[in-house]
């Protein structure tokens, strides 16, 4: 009796022991026969291995201690705890804080400056703003500076809107959910720089959230009546005199077919069939009157069709489950789909009316998503990388020294700001020498954060708009404040007599400091030394394995973990690690090494 | 070994690694045409006034339409049939006297996009109204160029343009030259080293970031020290960006680097000249050709004047008719340049009437593929043109 108890409680030290530092050679291959093959895997090849790597896909990585829990299911219920995300609690994630920089008269906002001045001049106010009374010098101004206004404020709000985001990857109980926010986001982009109105682009972000699992139809439905994507896309100079063909080529290109499906011809009546659909600032308007509503053919199919019919046409053909699926599996498999699996995935989505719910269960169980050529293949994009090693680190808010906008756009992506209609190329175009050595840099950043020397990008001004200010408040006049360079270029700014643009770029800023919410700033509260004691690595060599373990989604070769340990161990000086001053710097180096390898590219 | 050749002073460290990498080049490269030349593409961002730049000063609807901001013809620096440079392209006067200057008239595309983005994208892509994921230069790399080669497309930039992305190849991308490099201590840069070595696995993914790795740590030194040990006694003028970016370049081929693709971009959006166009338009005008003359005279004195064409693009012309801001607005078609010891300098392709509108836009003679496949062709020599390009496009014969 003691003795099996005894025994009982070993095994159960052990066992504990083991999950928190697993050794390297502890790796197992799944069978070569996996690949390619669709059915779920059993729940005895359920391991903790095969639910890091289910997390890291369907999610952003997790720290040890939930692996082991999502180990510890049936592979069927880890799905499952993902997939059927409706039934998760996620009423504790906090909504965003907008700081409210739109006033009534903002809206509807000119597509430039040059139309913003023309409809003060005429209307004597835009923008919201009076004109000044006639005989006042520089009259426009208060339009132009709000115009300038509006693009910073909207920039920064729109960057306060990424690290809502990135808080949400990081701590929601849900994380599928934001997975395939982020995978729609891609696959429907739209950009800020163009939109110009962080209203939009967060209303696109909740409808994409909201049927990110949903059906397929009513993500095309809600993205083509989207304010933002009709913005995006032009559409609202898609009239029945003059159709814009840019939205119905995105739409079979891009969203929907793929190119060589369709014809130039579909395209053209494609675009017909969305004449008239606008927006009304935030909301979709149809107007009657620019749409075409003459007989199309498209796909074969004729008839006075409507958007909605375009749609309905194009899932009625085979090719659109095999591109919409294929590239969900591109994204959460691999990159590289075989014509059966793609077929084969193609036709249960069609069947299914487009659910994307039960692709998503059939792919994250399948021995296909299992087996070594899915496994710690795919270059992690940069959002995923930081969001990711934050949510390993165990953090519980995304740190804002170093900026997180900053860091991923360093590598290649803002959030909102996708570099085009076709999205981030992703996998390999995310690598460049440069962003390579960048995606070790900013780890250390974050290990050892320039916390006096840190440069908030939400209040940062141009070189030139600085100059202003610092001029202005020597006292200069506009015109003396706003010279730049020699002394002909001068008299250019500010020769319209009306408003100075010069001023306007440095009062638009200092409005957009003033009326957006400051992001707080904070490093990162990172404690290695607390990581390594409560997992009892008290040795250099249990140090470097329990962060292999915590961090890398492949092991570690023999050469690469011998120069990680002889590191520390110079570091230290011993090979036993013991709590003292130095020893949590010595730790932080230890870790970017960690996440400055080749291995830490791979998720 | 990282430590290689570091105490050994600057000279032998630049050949040592430039030796390696050149034969690297030359392994690989020779079923090519022209395995020595190189192609550097320049990028005006924000949409250059091309009326303003190559001025038709023969036309009197030129001066109608730009009673405020037309170049007067007395200023106008005369080239051929009405046609002439901005007062302030002193610079690309001299290129076209010295008949190294080819400009390619009224270049644009089918259903013009006036945004900046789009109509950027379509240029990068070289797919206008498409929705192509890499750049028309990454296709060239991936359709002639040896993958298994580093460094032959570089990008001077704060970001990869999508221009050069491909999917074989992996550009090396910088800005800063002296921020291009691993943060940290010495051991810390030390051991990573040793963790960035080439490997072979059975994960390709991991070898392709390992080989990278390995190469970043290499190429960061190479670019930092060829960079910053470069001199030059050719005046490439004031322009900040553009002129220390193209000075970069003529760094990297003094150098050796194998790189066989350049990408600069003038930085910002600067060409975008919607108020008060007048002085600032000829500051950049003066820069870009100041720059682009100080660069062809400088690789003229490396001895590899032969090797070298540039390409000048920009994402759209602007209007005709000048706007109310003494500014001008997105625009369609633009002229192209082309520039190079190995240039049949003059003026290509037909100008578009300032007449015949489309809704007051240029309408284009020029499909820019034509340039694209100009520079492929019959500079590079890929008989893969018309695959890289989606399309059969004609050549100029610029390059006798």
């Amino acid at each position: 009796m003691i003795r099996g108890s005894l025994r009982s409680l070993l095994v159960v030290l052990l066992s504990s022991l083991c999950a928190l530092t697993v050794p390297a050679g502890a790796w197992v291959d799944p069978p070569d026969d996996w690949k390619g093959d669709l059915s779920p895997i059993a729940a005895s090849e359920w391991n903790y291995q095969r639910a890091a790597h289910l997390i890291e896909r369907a999610g952003f990585g997790a720290t040890p201690e939930a692996i082991t829990r999502l180990a510890a299911m049936s592979p069927e219920r880890a799905v499952a705890s993902l997939v059927d995300y409706e039934a998760v609690d996620a009423s504790a994630l906090k909504p965003f804080d907008e700081s409210g920089i739109w006033d009534p008269g903002m809206d509807p906002f000119p597509p430039s400056r040059a139309e913003a001045v023309r409809r003060a001049r005429e209307h004597g106010e835009g923008l919201g703003e009076k004109v000044l009374p006639a005989g006042t010098q520089r009259r426009l101004q208060p339009v132009v500076d709000k115009f300038f206004y509006s693009l910073t404020a909207n920039n920064i709000e729109t960057q306060r809107l990424g690290l809502w985001w990135a808080n949400r990857m990081l701590v929601t109980p849900r994380p599928l959910e934001e997975k395939l926010t982020l995978f729609w986001h891609g696959h429907f982009a739209t950009g800020q720089n163009k939109v110009r109105d962080y209203r939009m682009v967060f209303q696109q972000n909740r409808m994409l959230r909201a049927n990110a699992s949903g059906n397929l139809r009513d993500l095309l439905v809600g993205i083509l009546k989207d304010p933002g994507m009709l913005v995006y896309l032009d559409n609202g100079e898609n009239i029945k005199s003059h159709p814009n063909e840019n939205f119905g080529r995105e739409l079979l290109e891009l969203f929907t077919m793929g190119v060589g499906n369709y014809s130039e011809r579909d395209v053209r009546e494609a675009a017909r069939a969305f004449t008239g659909w606008t927006n009304d600032v935030l909301t979709y308007k149809f107007d009657a009157a620019q749409h075409d509503s003459g007989d199309k053919t498209f796909l074969g199919r004729t008839g006075p069709l409507n958007g909605e019919d375009i749609i309905d046409t194009i899932l009625a053909q085979p090719v659109t489950g095999e591109f919409v699926a294929g590239k969900l599996y591109r994204y959460f498999v691999r990159e590289d789909i075989s014509n059966d699996v793609r077929a084969d995935l193609g036709r249960s989505f069609r069947a299914s009316g487009y659910q994307i719910k039960p692709l998503m269960r059939r792919m994250l169980l399948s021995k296909d998503f299992y087996s070594t050529p899915s496994v710690a293949t795919q270059i992690k994009s940069p959002v995923h990388l930081v969001v990711s090693t934050y949510r390993k680190m165990g953090l519980s808010a995304v740190p804002t020294i170093p900026d997180f906008g900053r860091m991923t756009g360093g590598l290649g992506q803002t959030l909102f700001e996708p570099p085009n209609v076709a999205g981030w190329a992703g996998g390999r175009t995310w690598i460049t020498p440069a962003t390579l050595l960048q995606r070790g840099n900013l780890f250390r950043d974050v290990m050892f954060p320039d916390v006096t020397g840190f440069r908030p990008p939400d209040r940062q001004m141009s070189a030139t708009d600085t100059r202003v200010g610092e001029r202005i408040a020597q006292g200069m006049n506009i015109t003396e404040a706003t010279r730049e360079g020699d002394a002909e270029s001068n008299k250019m700014v500010d020769r319209d007599e009306d408003y100075n643009t010069r001023y306007g770029g440095y009062a638009g800023n200092l409005l957009a400091f003033k009326r957006t919410k400051l992001i707080p700033r904070q490093a990162a509260p990172v404690d290695v030394t607390a990581m390594m004691t409560a997992a009892h690595a008290d040795t250099v060599d249990k140090v470097v394995d329990h962060l292999a373990y915590r961090f890398l989604s492949v092991p570690l070769a023999d050469k690469d973990r011998a120069v990680l340990v002889s590191f520390l161990r110079d570091k230290i000086g011993s090979s036993t690690v013991r709590p003292s001053e130095t020893l949590e710097s010595s730790l932080r180096e230890l870790l970017y090494l960690v996440l400055s390898t080749p291995e830490y590219q791979l998720g | 070994m990282y430590g290689l050749g570091l105490g050994a002073g600057l000279p032998l460290l630049l050949n040592q690694t430039s030796a390696a990498l050149a034969a690297q080049a030359l392994q690989g490269t020779s079923i090519e045409k022209h395995p020595n030349r190189i192609l550097v593409v320049i990028e005006l961002s924000g949409g250059n006034d091309g009326l303003n730049t190559v001025v038709p000063f023969g036309d009197a609807a030129y001066y109608k339409a730009r009673p405020k901001l037309g170049i007067p013809e007395r200023d106008v620096i005369k080239a051929a049939d009405g046609f002439g440079f901005h007062p302030s392209m002193v610079g690309f006067e001299r290129l076209y006297k010295d008949g190294s200057l080819a400009i390619v008239h009224g270049c644009g595309y089918d259903h013009p996009s006036l945004s900046h983005f789009s109509s950027m994208g379509f240029w990068h892509t070289g797919v206008p109204n498409g929705g192509e994921s890499l750049g028309w230069l990454g296709r060239v790399a991936d359709e002639t160029l040896d993958a298994s080669q580093r460094n032959l497309i570089v990008n001077l930039g704060t970001s990869q343009s999508l221009a050069v992305r491909s999917r074989k190849h992996s550009p090396l991308v910088f800005d800063d030259p002296t921020r291009f490099r691993r943060d940290g201590t010495d051991a810390e840069k030390q051991a990573l080293a040793e963790l960035s070595e080439s490997r072979t696995t059975s994960n390709a993914t991991l070898d392709f970031l390992a080989s990278t790795a390995h190469n970043a740590t290499e190429s960061s030194d190479f670019v930092r020290r060829a960079s910053s040990s470069y001199r030059t006694p050719v005046d490439y003028g004031q322009g900040g960006g553009l002129a220390g970016n193209l000075q970069r370049v003529a760094a990297l081929i003094a150098a050796e680097m194998p790189t066989r693709l350049y990408y600069v971009t003038y930085q910002g959006n600067n060409f975008d000249t919607h108020v008060q166009q007048a002085d600032l338009h000829s500051r950049l005008l003066m820069y870009t050709a100041d720059a682009v003359r100080g660069f062809i005279d400088d690789v003229k004195r490396l001895g590899r004047g032969d090797d070298v064409a540039l390409m000048i693009f920009t994402e759209f012309g602007r209007r005709v008719e000048e706007n109310g801001s003494l500014g001008t607005d997105h625009g369609t078609a633009t002229p192209m340049f082309i520039v190079g010891k190995g240039v049949k300098g003059g003026f290509y392709g037909k100008a578009p009437s300032l007449t015949d509108l489309d809704d007051g836009n240029l309408k284009m003679t020029t499909d820019f593929r034509r340039v694209y496949a100009t520079m492929t062709d019959e500079w590079l020599g890929c008989s893969q043109t018309p695959a890289i390009l989606k399309g059969q496009f004609e050549t100029f014969k610029v390059f006798a």
